[in-house]
């Protein structure tokens, strides 16, 4: 118990902040999927490449968040999964009709590499059935994005007491800024731009809830 | 000073909690804390400065001015003036362990960074000064400061090294443990007595509900 118990790892602020943008980047992803899987299966690979690379698409963004807590056995099998898959569609002549779905529906975030191997394979492929497949993909892809955000995202109500407590502390700190080391120092002005995009945020959420 | 301190009720520290056996936030939590951290954090440094840590203590406790610079000059062990989130995250501790009533657990628990945290100047050793300069921290009575300075200064120099705080720490835990089971038997007691009045009273109504009527007939 004397072993130092309060060393708590900050772990990296970046991927902290990243995390969440890759998880919207998902969902947006997965919303634009759908209208182009009526076309060839090789223009979703080629959109996916565009998309993948705004987030670093080589690295794998998602996967990279083993060391979190109470989500890293399912971040793990989630790699396990990714593997074992790129290696059946490598393998298999003709994969099966869900197989191909769920694989393209894990892809559409992630490695160029398997990217690539996708939009080769899918040249070969014969044309599949967009109704099924449209369906099949917009069950799998919102619920795992779901899942995922769930893991990572703090609930909203505990979001919003942290939020207005933070702002009424600020606010009073603010004072002693200005009083301590005047309204035209830069740490004053970079708090008062804080706490007015903290503002912002808030009222932008009081709205959505009052809609 | 005063010695109890309370948190604001209905702050985000207010709905945290410490595990009793260890004394330690869970890992849900410290996420949340750190969430909390990061948003304090306005000069994007993963620290706060003193005005910061001023304003987050006077909102969430009740101490003055005086007690909280002292609690941030003893948490700012490496001189920076700031606060990163490893103090930040013992403070809680801290706190929650005043606010809960587990001052002794705590501290039985993590006798050697409490003991490190006393140890101001680094002496490897703490004298009476320092336990009542923290008196407000850790709820030290000075009866329990006199008595542990009396029974547990073995070397005699009239300060305490690690291993004569650690057994201190271990007598106190002890106490506290007695106390618990008295107080805990104390209750059963208590209860016992009232089921009994009830049980008592109920009788009497039922005996003389019976009578009265008789009469009135």
């Amino acid at each position: 118990m004397d072993e130092k118990p309060f060393r708590a790892s900050l772990g990296s602020r970046a991927s902290d902040m990243s995390s969440p943008e890759d998880i919207r980047n998902l969902w947006t992803r997965a919303t634009l999927s759908q209208p182009k899987l009526n076309g060839p299966w090789s223009s979703v690979g080629e959109d996916s490449d565009m998309e993948g690379s705004s987030v670093g698409s080589k690295s794998r963004p998602w996967y990279n968040q083993k060391a979190r807590g109470d989500s890293d056995g399912i971040w793990e099998e989630w790699d396990i999964r990714e593997d074992k898959d790129s290696f059946k569609q490598e393998d298999l002549d003709k994969p099966s009709l869900l197989e191909l779905e769920l694989s393209r529906a894990r892809s559409l975030g992630s490695r160029l590499e398997e990217q690539d191997g996708d939009s080769k394979e899918s040249k070969t492929d014969t044309e599949m059935s967009s109704s099924e497949s449209s369906l099949n993909i917009s069950k799998h892809t919102p619920h795992r994005a779901y899942w995922m955000e769930q893991q990572n995202r703090l609930p909203l109500p505990l979001m919003d007491l942290m939020e207005n407590e933070a702002l009424e502390i600020l606010t009073k700190a603010l004072r002693s800024y200005r009083s301590g080391i005047g309204r035209d120092h830069f740490l004053t002005k970079q708090l008062q731009r804080y706490i007015e995009g903290l503002r912002r945020r808030r009222n932008k959420r009081l709205r959505l809830l009052m809609q | 000073m005063k010695a109890m301190m309370k948190l604001k009720q209905g702050s985000f520290l207010w709905y945290l909690y410490l595990d009793k056996l260890y004394c330690l936030l869970s890992v849900r939590n410290v996420k949340a804390l750190l969430e909390y951290f990061h948003l304090l954090d306005v000069h994007r440094n993963n620290t706060l400065n003193d005005v910061l840590f001023y304003h987050f203590l006077h909102h969430v406790t009740s101490w003055n001015r005086t007690q909280i610079m002292i609690v941030f000059n003893m948490l700012d062990w490496n001189a920076v003036g700031e606060i990163g989130f490893d103090q930040f995250y013992m403070l809680v501790c801290i706190l929650l362990a005043q606010q809960n009533h587990l001052e002794e657990q705590f501290i039985f628990r993590h006798s050697r960074p409490v003991f490190e945290l006393l140890d101001l100047d680094g002496a490897l050793r703490i004298g009476a000064e320092n336990f009542h300069m923290y008196n407000f921290l850790f709820n030290i009575k000075k009866e329990d400061l006199r008595e542990l300075y009396h029974d547990f200064d073995i070397t005699g120099d009239r300060r305490l090294n690690y291993k004569e705080f650690k057994l201190f720490t271990i007598f106190t835990m002890d106490k506290y443990q007695e106390r618990q089971k008295a107080e805990k038997e104390k209750g059963k007691k208590d209860l016992l007595k009232k089921k009994k009045l009830h049980h008592v009273n109920v009788t009497l109504k039922q005996f003389f509900g019976t009578n009265v009527s008789e009469n009135r007939l």
